[in-house]
């Protein structure tokens, strides 16, 4: 093959993995590289490295699973597993998607306000929005857009440039770890790695993957769009950190949410790096309002067998619209109505997806293993040790997490 | 042994199985089926015990319901049971598999199947697709139906007959229906067509891939004019003159007529030449007129044939025309001398020469008549068909009333023509 048939191909190919590994740096995510950075500066850099290899080898099975399969994650535990498992994982999936798209639109609000724009008129505006995007185009059309609003996140690299770092003691903190003692500082590590992988991006990604049709000979045009993903998604996640380490930790300011991260970076680092911090943030937010309430739809469809996909129409698949409407109206009012439980909400999904996590991974770990479904396409033997070896390192760090989570006061 | 009743997969996986002495020889794991006449059977129970796999065959069960399993051997002469490909297992192979329906359209998964005596045997009847398969498999069946009762609903059953799946084979990823997924029971040609007119034209055309050329043909008739054409134009020409063969040639010809010239062309080179003459020459009719309404599709003998030979021949002609009501007779120069029905027909003695039966005080309208002039003298004679004869008395064709209402409809399926 040509060159440029092969630039061709990919960028045929290209898509799933990077949009669902962009959509990991949602507004929850960047909420926890923007307060690690103001934290602990540069310190916490480090964890980037492991994080990125442990999302690959993850997405890498997954979207394997896809290409091979044709299927998605959750019609294949609904095939191999039956119905009791996945009945109970869809219904705790539902309730933390609910939770992760209340936060993503928290996001949406937030740096709405920054940019002096009342939530009340822009949060349904948004929600009207994506609701079209979904249920009016098609998957080309969404994936071209999706793909697009990906490009944005580039705005978190150009105001980490605009913060001057210290570039050589950036980079000696990325490769030699220097881990301190102290409760918050591992907390921290301990969210970054353990956050990145999330149940949804699991079944958004194969589903994709699925629906996009990527053939076994395409497969591995679909590895390298996963590995680009990662890698952008833990670069920008770089240059987030990056930036609040040089402006906010330098001058000692601490935050709890992205938008206040947006807000002081203005007098340290001027109004553009602060417009392009707000910017960003909207558009993660935005993005993760998306996908995650698409992903529901998917493997709820998936696992109860109804037509689903974002080409067809309300007509052809009901179901799989209707999830999808209904999670982001709740999620849009439940941010709209003063006073609703927002807080717990996020926490209960936080720990709901903490929880499902380790069957999640093991359910897909153990399928891309089953020879009648995957053929030659199983892991090796070798690869086998390095996937389950971060599975568990994953379950490890997120049952810290949420053990973190429920009693705050235990480190 | 004997099997009456009905039971659930979900009920017997997992149950224990007893031996004559009441001994566990295992649990249920799978059944494995085979392709039987009218609906598959169940052969063998493939039970587990301390991992391991054991065979046993249905004819060495004693009792089978959802309260208990027992064999008459014991589990010295069980066989091990190892998974097979080219077994068609229930738990395996059909349990929680996408169903999809004609369309290829995923319509729902199979949630539990339904099992039901049959001749000594256990046939499957049906695939749960509802909630309460769901239900079912979650132990919470009976939890599910009083929560529905609190709010004065019923807990539906939601089954399809085995009859609408499209046969089984091994290793399948899911399973098909023989239907659209709009519907679930049986359905006239003409209901055919209603559902075929909702779902898109491109889905439409795939779904006729699936259908007998028979049904195809009739569910086709039934169609508004510009889904016909984009149907068949969807399909190859060989396929489409096959279907378009089986209809009757007036309806051949409005459909033909709705198409493009070089479409309808190809499609008449595939028909059979008797046939495709027949349609032609419909085609050369304006719309609108008796030419135009009228098929050739009709039952004509000559005079001098007896009833007896007449009737014979009548049980070989009559499968293929559409309207046999009537039997025009015809002599040798091809002009309409007399019309006989088969009422007459069958109460005549059967030496009687159709000549002696025949009415000779004929209603015939000419092929330029207009179409509201042939429904006024159908309406007036009440008959069920005119004759198309011109003035030479040479017969044309046939105008049936099914055909007249049409035109009177007001909506009506009125089929614009146009000449080829």
């Amino acid at each position: 093959m040509s060159r440029w048939k092969r630039i061709l191909l990919f960028m045929a190919i290209m898509g799933p993995g990077i949009i669902t590994a962009n959509i990991d740096n949602d507004a929850s995510g960047i909420t926890t590289y923007s307060v690690a950075g103001a934290r602990f500066g540069y310190s916490l850099l480090w964890t980037l490295i492991p994080t990125t290899i442990a999302l690959v080898v993850i997405q890498e099975m997954v979207a394997r699973m896809g290409v091979i399969t044709g299927k998605g994650l959750s019609d294949l535990i609904r095939e191999n597993y039956g119905v009791k498992s996945t009945f109970f994982l869809m219904i705790g999936l539902l309730v933390a998607n609910v939770g992760t798209t209340v936060a993503n639109f928290a996001g949406w609000a937030a740096s709405m306000e920054i940019l002096g724009l009342s939530k009340y008129i822009m949060v349904p505006a948004g929600a009207i929005a994506i609701w079209i995007l979904v249920t009016k185009g098609s998957y080309r059309v969404v994936e071209s857009i999706l793909l697009f609003a990906c490009l944005l996140y580039f705005g978190y690299v150009i105001s980490g440039f605009m913060a001057h770092p210290d570039w050589s003691e950036v980079f000696r903190s990325t490769f030699v770890p220097d881990i301190k003692w102290d409760s918050e500082y591992i907390y921290l590590s301990i969210a970054i790695i353990g956050t990145t992988i999330t149940p949804w991006m699991q079944f958004y990604l194969q589903s994709s993957i699925a629906e996009k049709g990527v053939k076994k000979e395409e497969y591995s045009a679909s590895r390298l769009d996963v590995i680009i993903g990662c890698s952008i998604t833990d670069i920008v996640a770089f240059f987030i950190i990056v930036t609040c380490a040089t402006t906010l930790f330098s001058a000692g300011i601490r935050i709890d949410e992205a938008a206040e991260a947006a807000n002081a970076l203005r007098p340290l680092a001027g109004n553009y790096a602060s417009l392009i911090f707000a910017i960003s943030l909207a558009n993660a937010s935005l993005l993760g309002a998306i996908i995650v309430p698409l992903a529901t739809a998917y493997y709820i469809s998936e696992a109860l067998g109804w037509e689903r996909g974002v080409n067809k129409t309300f007509k052809e698949a009901p179901q799989f619209m209707w999830i999808y409407t209904f999670i982001i109206v709740v999620s849009a009012l439940l941010i709209l109505i003063p006073g609703a439980p927002l807080v717990f909400l996020m926490v209960l999904s936080a720990v709901i997806n903490g929880l499902l996590l380790p069957f999640v991974l093991f359910y897909a770990i153990s399928l891309v293993n089953n020879k009648t479904l995957m053929g030659e396409y199983t892991n090796s033997r070798s690869y086998n040790y390095i996937a389950w070896g971060t599975v568990a390192t994953i379950i490890l760090l997120t049952s810290l997490l949420i053990i973190k989570t429920l009693i705050p006061n235990i480190l | 042994m004997a099997f009456l009743g009905e039971v659930f997969s979900s009920e017997i996986i997992k149950k224990h199985v007893l031996d004559p002495k009441g001994e566990e020889l295992g649990r249920v794991r799978d059944l494995v089926i085979v392709k039987g006449d009218p609906l598959p059977v169940i052969i063998a129970l493939i039970i587990e015990k301390k991992n391991k796999l054991f065979y046993l065959a249905w004819t060495d069960l004693n009792i089978f319901n959802k309260k208990i399993i027992s064999s008459s051997v014991y589990s010295d002469s069980l066989l091990i049971y190892e998974f097979k490909e080219d077994d068609l297992l229930i738990v395996r192979d059909i349990l929680d598999k996408q169903i999809v329906d004609a369309n290829g359209a995923k319509v729902v998964r199979v949630n539990d199947i339904k099992l039901e005596g049959y001749h000594d045997k256990a046939v499957l009847v049906a695939v749960d697709v509802g909630m309460r398969g769901i239900l079912r498999r979650l132990g919470i069946e009976r939890g599910g139906e009083d929560l529905m009762r609190l709010f004065k609903k019923h807990l539906p059953f939601s089954l399809i007959s085995w009859n609408y799946i499209q046969p089984l084979h091994p290793k399948l990823s899911s399973i098909a229906l023989t239907v659209p997924r709009q519907m679930v029971s049986e359905l006239h040609p003409a209901d055919l067509a209603e559902i075929i007119s909702q779902v898109s034209h491109k889905e439409g055309a795939s779904f006729f891939k699936d259908l007998d050329v028979e049904t195809a043909a009739e569910a086709l008739s039934e169609l508004e004019p510009d889904v016909q054409a984009d149907i068949i134009t969807a399909m190859d020409s060989e396929r489409a003159a096959d279907i378009i063969e089986e209809m009757p040639p007036d309806d051949a010809a409005d459909i033909l007529s709705d198409l493009s010239a070089e479409k309808a062309q190809e499609i008449l080179e595939n028909i059979e030449k008797e046939e495709a003459e027949d349609i032609q020459e419909l085609l050369g009719h304006e719309e609108d007129t008796a030419g135009g309404l009228m098929t050739n599709d009709y039952i004509s003998y000559s005079p001098e044939m007896t009833v007896k030979e007449a009737t014979e021949r009548f049980k070989r002609d009559a499968r293929e025309v559409e309207t046999v009501y009537y039997i025009f007779v015809i002599d040798k120069d091809e002009k309409l001398i007399g019309i006989t029905s088969l009422r007459e027909m069958l109460l005549a003695e059967s030496d009687c020469l159709l000549a002696d039966i025949m009415e000779t005080n004929l209603k015939t309208v000419s092929p330029g008549e207009d179409e509201m002039v042939v429904a006024e003298v159908v309406s007036k004679y009440n008959l069920l068909a005119i004759p198309v004869v011109d003035e030479n008395g040479y017969m044309h064709g046939i105008i049936t009333v099914d055909d007249i209402i049409d035109v009177l409809l007001p909506r009506s399926s009125r089929r614009k023509r146009r000449k080829v």
